[in-house]
């Protein structure tokens, strides 16, 4: 027993050393180990005795404007416009996402709702663009801030920065090269960009918790925090020009979705004159194989209670209703159209089921994501849902789903289903 | 106050990861989390600032600087429409001319920057 006390930590390998022994050589790595500590402290405060000498031989910056007044001054309209585009994402997630616990929850009116929020979301986060990199510009010095690493709660600082940074630079790329359909990365962007968004938000909600003195300190003009710089006309061209960024940015792309400035629609995706019966669309008859849908085969499926079958001649012949509703698209862009059909209420009544069934429509088309639609029992008993046969008071273009499409208020393109062969009450 | 923000945002960015987790290929989405970070602070700030040590010492700073500011955000959004490869899905799909578009901008801009750059030059001959 005695022997195993002897062998020195590290020697006993292969041997198995008994209970007493190992607690001893335990204790003599630990002795060893204070012993590295104790050089190591020495070291480090050798190390620290040199750190401001090396912190004093780096760059610093000079320039004008990187200070706390103007981050705070960017840095509200940056979390105005980040905050905007979450909770109208968030919303636009749950309008998208099919079935689920809110599907009878959703509300049809306003009839224009999803229309200004998914616009909102888009223009709020092309907005973003010129002002996150305003704000990054600012605070891009405590990039290099001296020492690196103070202490703990400082590199727990640091880190949610970075992820901030990471978030918002990606949410906005991202987000901006989805609405011209391009994705280069391997990786999903719907899931991924609602994910990156709660890390985002996350990681700004710290932010302002920790920054929340200094915040306060520069929130006003006259704050004494802010007089010290004294860079106020500088700091006002300054926040001048990221203003007119902001503008420029917006006025060139806005016209997408909000149509009375689309003569200024120079850089969007979408503009709301190009497109069959001058309307966008995504998914075309091409796309969908649903080109030569022959008329005279052609009928409608009602399923309830009292099943049956219409030809397009009898759609025609039932009671038709105007209603002017928007497509618009969770890629940002949006217009109001005139549309004539049957209501979807009165398709369901006749089936024998109540105008407040749940609905599900399928389409012609083949495969894809949205071939099968579920509509809550709000959208069904809204008399604005209609069953579309006309736009604009023409035949509905096999691009716009002829011979029969489901047009619905507040709601996202994607369920706005084309080429309607089936309409099931549930 | 700071406590109750900073602990939903801590559950927030929990939120994030757990979901992040459940995706696919969370490992490609770190890469690329990280890449945001190396393109905005290795790249386009060292070019800004760049860019800055030039305008810093001009005279009419304010004004070449709001120009600068104008025109990076205007190309920088005008970028996707230019670059996007491949057919687009349709034609009411990136439907106009951005290239075009883009040089009209440029030259709009260039046109308000002169006429501001004149008027503050007049502005300061009237002044002495």
């Amino acid at each position: 027993m005695d022997s195993h006390s002897k062998v020195p930590a590290g020697k006993g390998k292969g041997e198995a050393p008994g209970l007493k022994g190992r607690f001893l050589a335990d204790k003599g790595k630990a002795t060893a180990l204070k012993e590295k500590a104790a050089t190591l402290k020495e070291k480090a405060a050798a190390l620290r005795g040199k750190l401001p000498a090396l912190g004093d031989k780096l760059p610093v910056f000079r320039g004008r404007l990187h200070d706390k007044r103007t981050a705070t001054v960017i840095g509200r309209w940056l979390g105005i416009a980040v905050l905007v585009c979450f909770v109208t994402g968030v919303i636009s997630h749950y309008v998208q996402t099919p079935g689920g616990r809110l599907v009878d929850v959703l509300p049809s009116r306003p009839s224009w709702g999803y229309r200004l929020t998914q616009g909102l979301h888009i223009a709020a986060g092309i907005a973003a663009i010129p002002l996150l990199l305003a704000k990054l510009w600012t605070v891009y010095p405590r990039l290099f801030v001296w020492p690196a690493l103070r202490s703990v709660r400082h590199a727990l600082e640091r880190l949610s920065v970075a992820v901030l940074v990471a978030a918002g630079v990606f949410q906005l790329f991202t987000g901006l090269l989805n609405t011209v359909q391009w994705y280069p990365w391997p990786f999903s962007f719907v899931p991924v960009h609602f994910a990156v968004a709660w890390l985002f938000v996350g990681a700004l909600l710290v932010h302002l918790a920790v920054k929340l003195p200094e915040i306060r300190a520069h929130w006003r003009r006259r704050a004494p925090a802010t007089l010290e710089t004294g860079d106020a006309a500088d700091r006002r061209s300054f926040v001048l020009a990221v203003a007119a960024a902001v503008g420029a940015v917006t006025l060139t792309t806005v016209g997408q979705s909000f149509t009375p400035l689309r003569k200024f629609d120079l850089f969007a995706p979408r503009h709301p004159d190009h497109g069959p019966q001058g309307l966008p669309v995504n998914r075309t008859a091409a796309a969908a194989g649903t080109s030569q849908v022959d008329v005279d085969d052609w009928r409608l499926e009602v399923l309830g209670p009292r099943p049956y079958r219409l030809s397009l001649a009898e759609l025609r012949a039932l009671p038709q209703y105007e209603a002017e509703l928007p497509i618009a698209c969770v890629e940002g862009w949006s217009k109001s159209a005139r549309w004539r059909g049957v209501r979807v209420r009165d398709l369901v009544e006749r089936a024998g089921a109540p105008a407040s069934s749940r609905v599900r429509v399928t389409s012609l088309q083949e495969g894809g994501a949205y071939r099968v639609m579920e509509m809550g029992r709000r959208y069904t008993e809204d008399p604005l849902t209609l069953l579309a046969l006309e736009l604009n008071g023409e035949p509905l273009s096999p691009d716009h789903g002829f011979p029969a499409r489901v047009i619905a208020p507040n709601r996202p393109g994607v369920w706005q289903t084309k080429w309607v062969a089936k309409v099931e009450a549930l | 106050m700071r406590t109750v923000l900073g602990a939903l945002g801590v559950a927030g960015m929990g939120l994030g990861v757990w979901l992040l987790l459940g995706v696919r290929d969370p490992v490609d989405v770190a890469v690329w989390l990280a890449g945001a970070i190396v393109l905005h602070d290795g790249l386009i700030a060292p070019l800004v600032l760049a860019a800055g040590l030039f305008v810093g010492g001009l005279r009419a700073r304010g004004v070449v600087r709001a120009v600068l500011i104008v025109a990076g955000a205007l190309t920088m959004i005008a970028l996707p429409p230019l670059l996007r490869p491949g057919a687009p899905a349709n034609s009411s799909v990136l439907p106009l001319d951005y290239l075009r578009n883009w040089l009209w901008a440029m030259a709009a801009l260039g046109a308000v920057a002169v006429g501001a750059g004149v008027l503050g030059w007049a502005r300061g001959r009237g002044r002495r």
